[in-house]
């Protein structure tokens, strides 16, 4: 203990027990031996007495028991239904699940959303049209006819030889063996 | 009650912020596609002998519908055709298969199609495919004893 200024300091904890016990003991070993801080723990000891005896002379005098009626009877009292769904409307609003929710459902809405690109056809669940669909079809005086099974989902437009024999024969032949819808 | 330090509450708001921006950004491309990917397969069906392509086995049920006995892949082509643009697909036999994408809306492309024959125009079809789904079949040009079968797919990039 160098200081007599950090002991002067230390002497109202040391005096209220707040030091550890090796601070406390360098504390009294300093003020057995300084006269300054002697005196300055003699003062605090006469003020601490003070104000002791002058809280226990009031203390009495105070009625504590409409006191303590008060706070209970704010313990028992039915809390009113407004008052009720503030609270609980604080206490989800402020519960840590819920504060991670909000990313965890923002993500499954993403991923959600997201989905039809990952896997064609599919939306919320409902069954989509996955057929190719003809919008147009111009053949320039070809014939077409047009498939669709329902089965395999299959969607084809067929160009038939025309009628004028600009094809070869082979062809012909082919065409006559092919499927007719 | 325990409750999230401020910090850690910010940080978390701050992460729902920047998933939600993600989230926003990866749906609004998914509605803007740069480009489609074409793929053209030409495909000789006949009823010389029973044969069919293993490489056909991806759409076996749907060429099945043409009651043909025998299929056999003879092309695939894959282009990116940018919106807007169009891309020529040469087809044996000298045709060609000219492809320009024009809608995509609900997931599915719509696609303006020719089949040309040395210069002379077959057909002409505007169709609407699903995104990355079943493919449209034109059929019909006779082509080394058999018939040709061109199957069209898009998908958005």
């Amino acid at each position: 203990m160098n200081s007599c200024e950090t002991d002067r300091d230390s002497i109202g904890s040391w005096l209220d027990g707040e030091l550890s016990p090796s601070q406390s003991e360098a504390v009294q070993s300093h003020v057995a031996t300084c006269g300054a801080c002697a005196e300055t723990r003699r003062q605090l000891e006469k003020i601490d007495r003070t104000l002791k005896t002058s809280l226990d002379a009031e203390a009495v005098r105070v009625d504590f028991l409409p006191f303590w009626r008060e706070v209970q009877s704010r313990i028992n009292r039915k809390r009113s239904p407004i008052e009720q769904l503030v609270d609980w409307g604080r206490d989800i609003l402020t519960a840590p699940r819920v504060t991670w929710a909000i990313p965890a459902v923002i993500i499954v809405l993403i991923g959600i959303l997201s989905l039809d690109a990952y896997l064609p056809g599919w939306k919320f669940g409902a069954a989509r049209n996955s057929f190719a669909a003809v919008d147009s079809i111009d053949a320039h005086g070809s014939s077409v006819a047009l498939l669709r099974e329902n089965e395999t989902k299959t969607t084809v437009i067929w160009l038939y030889q025309d009628e004028e024999g600009e094809n070869d024969a082979a062809a012909d032949e082919s065409a006559k063996s092919g499927p007719t819808f | 009650m325990m409750l999230l330090p401020t910090n850690l509450r910010n940080r978390v708001l701050l992460f729902s912020l920047l998933a939600f921006a993600a989230g926003t950004t990866v749906l609004a491309a998914e509605k803007n596609p740069q480009s489609v990917q074409v793929t053209i397969g030409t495909i000789l069906v006949s009823n010389q002998n029973d044969d069919f392509d293993p490489k056909l086995k991806s759409m076996e049920k749907q060429l099945r519908v043409l009651k043909y006995r025998s299929y056999r892949l003879l092309k695939n082509d894959t282009q990116n055709v940018p919106w807007q643009g169009n891309k020529v697909f040469e087809i044996p036999g000298g045709r060609s298969l000219t492809v320009a994408p024009q809608e995509f809306q609900n997931n599915r492309i719509a696609l303006k199609v020719r089949l040309t024959e040395r210069e002379k125009p077959l057909l002409d079809t505007t169709v609407t495919v699903p995104n990355k789904g079943n493919f449209l079949y034109v059929g019909g040009p006779p082509h080394e004893g058999g018939n040709l079968v061109l199957s069209i797919s898009a998908a958005a990039q």
